[in-house]
C-alpha cells in the first residue's frame, strides 16, 4: 500500500511536472525552544543548545586591510580615516584546506557577532575562513564600493567579487583546496549574486553556496523592517520614551537578580523574567536596530557621492566636528526614504532604470530565478516565521530551489543559526 | 428560512475565522506571517523611534569638539600601540597565566568594591565582597585563583563614581579621557578617589611595589585592555562617538541603580 502511494506520488509529480519537495522540518522533532519569532531574532538560541566552538585563543586569525579605492583617502573627510581601506578577517588553518567566504548581513561589520559565530563553526570544521563586511555597511561603502550606493544587488556583488579577488591576492601562500561561499540575511542575497557572477568570471568556481535566511523580495523585507518601528507599544507616554521603557525594565531585572551580569544568556533569561518585553516592544527593538543601519547608509552614501541631502556639499568636517546634526537628519530616513531619495535616482541616471517594480525584480532573488533553478550547488535554509518574509516568498523558494530548500518551523530571523541542529545541517551541506 | 440560514452561515464563518486566528494562520506554502498579530499604529506615522533617539542624543557634552579629538586619538593609539601589545602579550603568555594575572588584579580591585559598598550602606554586597577578598587572598593564593566565584560569591563592581551617583550627584559634562575612554566629570573624580584608596590600603603591598616597578602597572594596564572586549570601530557606524556616549551614560545609570 505504502509502495503504491509513493509510486502514485512520484507519477503524479512527474505528470504535473512539480519540482522536488523542500525539506520541511517538523516542529516537534526540531526541538527549538523559542516559539516567538521576535524573541528568537533578538535572543537567538539558549547557550546550552549551541554547538561547541573553538576558543578564540585556538584560532589563527588576523585582521588585514587593503587599499581598494585609493581615491577615498582624498575624498573623505579626515575623521573617516579608519574606513579608507577595506578591512577583513582571515582565520587560517595549517596547510591546505578549503576556504569559505562569509558575507555579513544588513549594515553589519565583518566581525559582527553572527559572522564571528559562523567563522568559529567553519574554522572548527577545518576551513580557512574569510569574513567580509556587508556592502551596506559603513566601512565597506567607504572603502570598497565603487558607487557607494548599495541596493543594486548585482553591483554590490561585483564590489564583493573584486574584494574577494583582492583578498586572495593578498595571501599568495595560503593553500586552498576549494572555494565555498555563504552569507546570512542580506549577505545571503549577495552570496547568490556573487555566485552568479562567478559563473562568468570563474575566479573561484565555488563548489557550494549556502544562503541563510535571505530576503526573497528585497522591497517586502525593507517594508517589513521599516514597519516594525510603527508598532503600538504599551508604556510609552509623553514623559517616557521607548528606550527609557526598555532600560527601566532592564534596571528592574538586574535589581531583582541582585547584580549586573552581562553574558550570552542575558536576553534569554530576561525574556523568562517578569520584566519580559511584549511582541510589539521586541518588534520595535528590531526595527530600531535596522533604522540605525538605514541612517548610516543614507548618511554615508550621501556624503561620499556629495548629494547634499544630509550633509551640505563642501561642509568642512574635521576630527572635532560634531556629526550629531547630520545624525539627526539621517535618522529620519528609513530604507524606503533611502531608496526613493538616493538609490532610485542613481539607478535611473546610471542604468536608465524604470519603475520601482522593475528595480525590485532586478535586485531580489527573482532576478536570479532561472540561475537558481538550475544550479544544484546552491541551497537555502530559511524559517517559516522569519520577519523579513512576506506572503508568497516561501512559495517562490519552494518552486525555485525544490529539495535544496530546508525550511525550519521556528527561529525568526537568523535566531536559530546557532542552534545545534542548524549548525550540523550547515556543515553537512558543505561536506557534500 | 433562507434568511436564517444565511445568518447561521455568517456566524459559523465568523467563528471559524476566529478560531483560525487564535491558532496562528499558516499560509499554504508554510509561511507563518509573524507580523500579522502585531498591533500597528493605524496611520503608520508614529515618530517614536525619532523621538526616543533624539532624547538619547541629548547628553550634556560641552567639550564635544575636544572629546571627539580624544576619541580619534584613542582609536589610533588602540590600533597602533595598545592592541598590538595586547596581542603580543596573549601570544607569549599561556592562557592559564593570563587567567592568573587577571584574577590577581581583579582581587585587588575588590578593595574599592568593598569600600564603596560600605559607603553606600549595601550590607549584603559588602559582606559578599569581604568574603571574596578573604577567600581569594588565602585559598586563592594571593588572588591568582578565584574560588569565591565558584562558591557563588559573584564579583560586584562598585566604584566611587557609583557611590556619588547613589547619593544623587549628577553626571556632569561627558568626558572622553585619553587612553581610558568614555567617562564624565563625576566618574573621573571617582577614578581618582578609588586609585588613592587602593594606594592607601596597599593590599599585598602591590601599590607600593609598583611605585618602584612600573612594569607592574604596565602589566595591569595590558591585562585590563585584554579583558575589555571593546574595539573602536566595532559599532561600525559614522556615528560611533554618539553611540558610545549613549551606551556609557546608560550603562552607568544601570550600575548606579543596581
Amino acid at each position: 500500500m505504502q509502495y503504491f502511494s509513493r509510486l502514485a506520488l512520484l507519477l503524479g509529480g512527474l505528470l504535473l511536472g512539480t519540482p522536488l519537495l523542500a525539506a520541511d522540518i517538523d516542529a516537534e522533532t526540531y526541538g527549538y525552544p523559542i516559539t516567538n519569532p521576535f524573541e528568537a531574532t533578538i535572543a537567538t538560541t539558549p547557550p546550552e543548545l549551541r554547538p561547541t566552538l573553538p576558543a578564540d585563543a585556538d584560532i589563527r586569525q588576523d585582521d588585514y586591510q587593503l587599499r581598494l579605492r585609493p581615491e577615498r583617502e582624498f575624498e573623505l573627510p579626515e575623521n573617516f580615516w579608519p574606513v579608507t581601506r577595506m578591512r577583513y578577517r582571515l582565520a587560517e588553518q595549517k596547510g591546505e584546506a578549503p576556504l569559505i567566504f562569509l558575507i555579513a548581513g544588513t549594515g553589519a561589520h565583518y566581525a559582527s557577532s553572527t559572522n564571528e559565530y559562523l567563522k568559529k563553526l567553519f574554522y572548527g570544521a577545518g576551513y580557512h575562513v574569510v569574513q567580509l563586511s556587508s556592502p551596506t555597511s559603513y566601512d565597506f561603502m567607504a572603502s570598497a564600493s565603487r558607487f557607494a550606493t548599495p541596493g543594486l544587488s548585482s553591483d554590490d556583488a561585483d564590489d564583493l567579487y573584486r574584494a574577494m579577488q583582492a583578498v586572495r591576492a593578498n595571501h599568495p601562500s595560503l593553500q586552498v583546496s576549494d572555494y565555498y561561499l555563504s552569507g546570512y540575511s542580506l549577505g545571503a542575497l549577495h552570496a547568490a549574486f556573487v555566485s552568479k557572477l562567478d559563473e562568468t568570471r570563474r575566479s573561484f568556481n565555488f563548489k557550494r553556496v549556502l544562503l541563510l535566511n535571505p530576503p526573497v523580495n528585497l522591497y517586502t523585507s525593507i517594508s517589513n523592517l521599516d514597519r516594525l518601528v510603527q508598532t503600538q507599544v504599551e508604556g510609552i507616554s509623553n514623559s517616557t520614551t521607548f528606550y527609557e521603557l526598555v532600560l527601566g525594565k532592564l534596571t528592574r531585572y538586574f535589581r531583582e537578580k541582585g547584580y549586573v551580569d552581562i553574558n550570552d544568556a542575558l536576553l534569554y533569561d530576561f525574556q523568562q523574567s517578569p520584566q519580559q518585553l511584549s511582541d510589539e516592544q521586541m518588534a520595535m527593538l528590531i526595527g530600531t536596530s535596522f533604522r540605525f543601519s538605514s541612517a548610516d547608509i543614507a548618511f554615508t552614501s550621501d556624503l561620499i557621492n556629495r548629494r547634499g541631502l544630509i550633509t551640505p556639499v563642501n561642509y568642512p568636517i574635521e576630527q572635532g566636528t560634531s556629526l550629531t546634526p547630520f545624525f539627526e537628519r539621517a535618522l529620519q530616513c528609513d530604507f524606503d526614504c533611502y531608496m526613493t531619495e538616493q538609490l532610485i535616482p542613481m539607478w535611473r541616471a546610471r542604468y536608465d532604470g524604470g519603475t520601482l517594480n522593475q528595480l525590485i525584480n532586478q535586485v531580489s532573488l527573482y532576478g536570479l530565478e532561472d540561475y537558481l533553478k538550475t544550479s544544484s550547488k546552491i541551497a537555502v535554509m530559511h524559517n517559516a516565521d522569519d520577519v523579513i518574509l512576506g506572503p508568497g516568498d516561501i512559495g517562490f523558494l519552494r518552486n525555485t530551489f525544490g529539495d535544496r530548500l530546508t525550511l525550519y518551523p521556528l527561529g525568526g530571523h537568523c535566531g536559530n543559526l546557532n542552534y545545534r541542529v542548524n549548525s550540523d545541517a550547515m556543515l553537512e551541506f558543505f561536506r557534500g | 428560512m433562507a434568511k436564517i440560514d444565511k445568518k447561521a452561515l455568517w456566524l459559523t464563518l465568523l467563528l471559524v475565522s476566529g478560531f483560525a486566528q487564535a491558532e496562528q494562520e499558516v499560509d499554504p506554502d508554510g509561511f507563518k506571517q509573524p507580523l500579522k498579530n502585531l498591533t500597528f499604529n493605524p496611520g503608520l506615522d508614529q515618530r517614536e523611534f525619532e523621538r526616543s533617539t533624539f532624547g538619547a542624543l541629548n547628553v550634556y557634552d560641552p567639550l564635544e569638539s575636544w572629546n571627539r579629538r580624544v576619541y580619534h586619538f584613542n582609536y589610533r593609539f588602540d590600533e597602533w600601540v595598545f592592541l598590538p601589545v595586547v596581542d603580543g602579550y596573549r601570544y607569549v603568555t599561556p592562557t592559564l597565566v593570563q587567567k592568573g594575572v587577571s584574577n590577581f588584579f581583579s582581587n585587588l580591585g575588590d578593595v574599592p568594591n568593598l569600600l564603596n559598598s560600605l559607603l553606600q550602606l549595601k550590607g549584603k554586597r559588602a559582606l559578599d565582597t569581604t568574603g571574596r577578598l578573604l577567600i581569594n587572598t588565602t585559598l586563592g593564593v594571593a588572588g591568582l585563583w578565584d574560588p569565591a566565584t565558584r562558591m557563588g560569591l559573584m564579583k560586584q563592581d562598585e566604584d566611587f563614581g557609583q557611590t556619588l551617583g547613589h547619593y544623587g550627584v549628577g553626571d556632569g559634562p561627558y568626558l572622553m579621557l585619553p587612553l581610558l575612554g568614555p567617562s564624565n566629570l563625576r566618574d573621573t573624580g571617582g577614578l581618582v578617589v578609588d586609585f588613592s584608596a587602593e594606594n592607601q590600603v596597599n593590599l599585598l603591598n602591590v601599590a607600593e611595589a609598583s611605585r618602584n616597578h612600573p612594569e607592574i602597572t604596565l602589566l595591569e594596564v595590558v591585562d585590563q585592555r585584554s579583558t575589555v572586549n571593546f574595539r573602536y570601530g566595532q559599532l561600525n557606524s559614522p556615528f560611533e562617538y554618539e553611540k558610545i556616549r549613549f551606551f556609557y551614560t546608560e550603562s552607568r545609570k544601570l550600575r548606579i541603580a543596581d
